[in-house]
């Protein structure tokens, strides 16, 4: 699918982010290359790839971190990052409100810090992930799924516009799966744009584009047209099923792609 | 139970600790909080170089400590930040390579004195007015860097990785926090030595961050502690007169067990008793110790090292009340004065120093002290002296016709200070000169029997040129080359040292009491001569030895050096004169 015809499709904005042949790497080596997609604002992009296949690399650059070795890629929002909460230190001695609040250094001077009107930035946007009462609470006593939410808390804080989450249903139980994807749904609403990286194939048929990386692009475009069973086999190396060591996520067979989830798409 | 606080050096130290207690207790906690802990005590370590080189080119240790610091912070944060690999292992080997850098510069470069050491060893009780300022600009650093940078640092340090997106992306601002822990560590490296200045840091933050989950708590609390355990460790050390920094650190140690273990146990209350226990049977430990010195009524008077303690006490009998600072066998390179030494100065008329680079301390213990009492330094008065100016050997008291003359010296200065004693003192120092002359005639008659070609010998460090050369021995080698006991030999110099050994024919290497034999046997392994016969050098021997008196040193020394240069066959005695 040519660029323009993806713009064409959401013809109000101007994409956030537009990769035109763009290949990443480091030092000259090339990690992830072909890149060929845009996304529009206020979408929920899935990245379905194996470990390894170019999630991370991908990040980095939209966050600006790498520049690409060749190609353009225009990024037109400010973006923000939501790691994993193992990556964070648990026994750290910051609230929920503490970490909130660092998003706000994005947008201060380097040297002025964090006030009363950040804090009080900081506690809104933990109401928006239905925080508030937490505020609090020591960060590291916090469930996996409250972390997760005052991470996005965080670029909430930031005033990031495309969101970038690694991976944030590892480890989560359904209930919080659910309450995270609910979550990501009123974000997409509310005009963010978010790109989640995640290895259920289940998930990302719900949202709106995909892109399927595996060291190149696969594929991207709506769910329901971009993944088939050469995609994921082409995208996961074959007949891969379950991802090892991961057995509540597996990679679905290619029969079960019928729209079992429609009930999933809700805003 | 308050008196310390009216001695002025103690009100000295108190400033320089709570000076102090803000950097440390603030910047500590950053430490604790970001990993660092490792990182600041290498750091300390790591000026070693830069205090050899302060030394040898003569420029302020300070300077020298810091541009030191400073190259390892940048090479740490350069080297860790390429990410191949971790920062602990970069820190161990920049610090090995500093440690090796400052030794080779002491050994082969400058044959530096003994006054690098005591840079790295410093003192609570000996605090000047530079020591306080430096203390008052890391409190204002500190403070200062905490408002600019600690809002990044908290960010940093909770999630490296996505610090970027949050704004706190630069690798700046950890350089800025490793460059601020090193500004701490110089500061604290006068007051409390390079070994204890991170316990300064470490422990109080690292006790504090087991009880609470706030940063600000952290931050006030660490420096509300190291206060409090610096002021009851000086104080302590005052009572039981052990040295302040060594005292502090232990303080803090036994703080950090018992929060940890009550911690462990969840045991709240018990643990806050005990820790009160502690601070209080502190106090009574100090108030038990009290009083000890009622001591005769005559002139008061202190000596350094344990000759000139010697030689003082002959001449000053029963009329004086003589304090010697050093003990028999102690290093006078590694001393690090206790309070009572410094209560001594205080409270002395006259302080005897034998000179030179060997007791440098001495000097400084009388400034910062606020004595009043009159220096003699007994090595400018000495008729041989070896070598020039800063260079010279400062190991006079092993010619006896320098010791003769200090004698005469001691004897004046008693005199002048108590007139009425004067004849006393003559009388003392006449006899004690006539068995200085008979000691001369002895060892010179007992050397002669030597055949020529066997006055050789080698010895552990260069200690003892003036006894060779009054009484015509050769020293065709030192195992260490140098005048202090902190320099060490190279390989290539030990491989000479043998070559010469097996030339010349030496019978023995000679250590000496209170350096480490380990060199000197080694090379006598290679090389089949004897080590049995020790030296005594730079201190007396403790009571009941040998070495117990200056003359007893010398007979001593006089036997084993015959012993050695005759294999064995030959000796002396006090019948050879």
């Amino acid at each position: 699918m040519a660029v323009s015809d993806v713009g064409l499709m959401t013809a109000e904005h101007k994409p956030v982010v537009i990769a035109d042949h763009v290949e990443l790497g480091y030092g000259g080596e090339v990690v992830l290359g072909g890149l060929e997609f845009a996304v529009p604002t206020g979408s929920r992009v899935g990245i379905l790839g194996p470990n390894g296949g170019g999630k991370t690399t991908l990040f980095r650059a939209l966050l600006g971190e790498i520049t690409p070795l060749s190609g353009g890629l225009e990024v037109n929002a400010t973006s923000a990052t939501v790691a994993q909460t193992d990556r964070s230190r648990l026994d750290y001695p910051v609230s929920a409100l503490d970490v909130a609040t660092m998003g706000s250094l994005a947008r201060l001077p380097w040297w002025k810090r964090p006030g009363k009107t950040e804090r009080s930035r900081a506690l809104e946007a933990l109401a928006e992930v239905d925080l508030a009462d937490l505020a609090r609470t020591r960060f590291g006593d916090l469930s996996g799924g409250q972390r997760q939410r005052v991470l996005i808390a965080r670029t909430l804080t930031a005033d990031a516009d495309l969101l970038l989450l690694d991976e944030p249903f590892t480890g989560l139980d359904s209930k919080n799966e659910e309450r995270l994807e609910r979550l990501i749904d009123r974000l997409a609403s509310s005009g963010h744009t978010v790109m989640i990286a995640t290895h259920e194939v289940e998930q990302a048929e719900r949202w709106d584009l995909v892109l399927c990386l595996n060291r190149t692009q696969v594929s991207f475009g709506d769910p329901a047209v971009a993944i088939s069973k050469p995609v994921l086999e082409a995208t996961y190396g074959g007949h891969i099923v379950e991802i090892p060591g991961q057995p509540n996520l597996g990679v679905l067979p290619a029969h079960h792609h019928h729209h079992h989830h429609e009930s999933g798409k809700q805003s | 139970m308050l008196e310390p606080f009216s001695l002025p050096f103690f009100r000295e130290g108190l400033m320089e600790i709570l000076l102090l207690s803000v950097a440390a207790g603030l910047i500590g906690s950053w430490v604790i909080l970001r990993g660092l802990a490792f990182y600041s005590h290498a750091i300390g370590t790591a000026s070693f170089p830069g205090l050899v080189l302060a030394d040898g080119v003569g420029f302020p240790a300070a300077v020298g400590a810091f541009g030191m610091a400073g190259v390892f912070t940048l090479f740490s944060g350069a080297l860790a930040r390429s990410k191949r690999t971790t920062s602990d292992s970069v820190t161990g080997l920049i610090l090995v390579g500093s440690m090796a850098g400052g030794v080779i510069l002491a050994s082969d470069v400058f044959n530096s004195g003994a006054n690098v050491d005591t840079l790295l060893f410093g003192s609570l009780l000996a605090i000047d007015s530079g020591d306080l300022l430096l203390a008052a600009a890391a409190a204002a650093v500190s403070i200062l860097s905490l408002l600019l940078f600690s809002h990044h640092w908290l960010a940093r340090g909770f999630d490296e990785a996505s610090a970027p997106s949050v704004g706190s992306g630069s690798g700046a601002y950890d350089l800025a926090l490793m460059a601020i822990v090193a500004f701490t560590v110089i500061a604290g490296l006068s007051a409390v030595g390079a070994l204890l200045v991170a316990a300064l840091m470490v422990v109080p933050a690292a006790t504090v961050r087991m009880v609470t989950s706030r940063v600000t708590t952290l931050q006030a609390g660490s420096v509300i502690l190291v206060a409090i355990e610096g002021t009851l460790g000086l104080w302590l050390s005052f009572k039981t007169d052990a040295p302040p920094g060594a005292t502090i650190a232990m303080v803090s140690g036994v703080v950090f067990a018992i929060v940890a273990i009550g911690r462990q146990l969840r045991l709240r209350r018990i643990v806050a008793a005990a820790a009160t226990l502690v601070v209080l049977g502190g106090i009574a430990a100090g108030c038990g110790d009290s009083g000890d010195d009622s001591g005769s009524d005559g002139l008061r008077v202190t000596a350094t090292t344990t000759q000139v303690a010697d030689f003082v006490s002959e001449v000053g009998g029963d009329r004086i009340d003589l304090t010697r600072i050093l003990q028999p066998n102690t290093d006078p390179h590694d001393y690090e004065p206790r309070p009572s030494d410094v209560e001594a100065v205080v409270d002395a008329s006259i302080l005897f120093r034998s000179g030179g680079t060997l007791d440098e301390w001495g000097e400084s213990l009388l400034a910062d002290s606020g004595s009043s009492a009159d220096l003699l330094d007994l090595s400018y008065g000495v008729p041989v002296v070896l070598g020039d100016g800063e260079d010279a050997d400062p190991h006079w008291w092993h010619d006896p016709l320098n010791v003769a003359v200090a004698v005469q010296e001691v004897d004046a200065a008693l005199a002048s200070a108590a007139p009425d004693d004067a004849a006393y003192f003559k009388r003392n120092a006449d006899a004690y000169l006539a068995r200085i002359a008979k000691l001369n005639r002895q060892i010179e008659t007992c050397v002669k029997k030597v055949p020529e070609g066997q006055r050789r010998i080698v010895t552990d460090h260069d200690a003892f040129g003036y006894f060779t050369n009054r009484y015509g021995i050769e020293t065709v080698g030192t195992v260490i080359p140098a005048l202090t006991t902190q320099a060490q030999p190279s390989a290539g110099d030990l491989a000479d040292l043998e070559q010469t050994i097996r030339d010349e024919g030496v019978k023995a290497i000679f250590p000496e009491s209170s350096v480490s034999p380990d060199l000197a046997e080694a090379l006598a392994r290679d090389t089949g001569v004897s080590t049995g016969y020790t030296l005594y050098g730079d201190t007396l021997g403790p009571e009941g030895s040998d070495g117990e008196t200056w003359i007893g040193m010398m007979e001593s020394n006089t036997d084993s050096v015959v012993l050695g240069m005759t294999g064995g066959s030959q000796r002396c005695g006090p019948d050879d004169g």
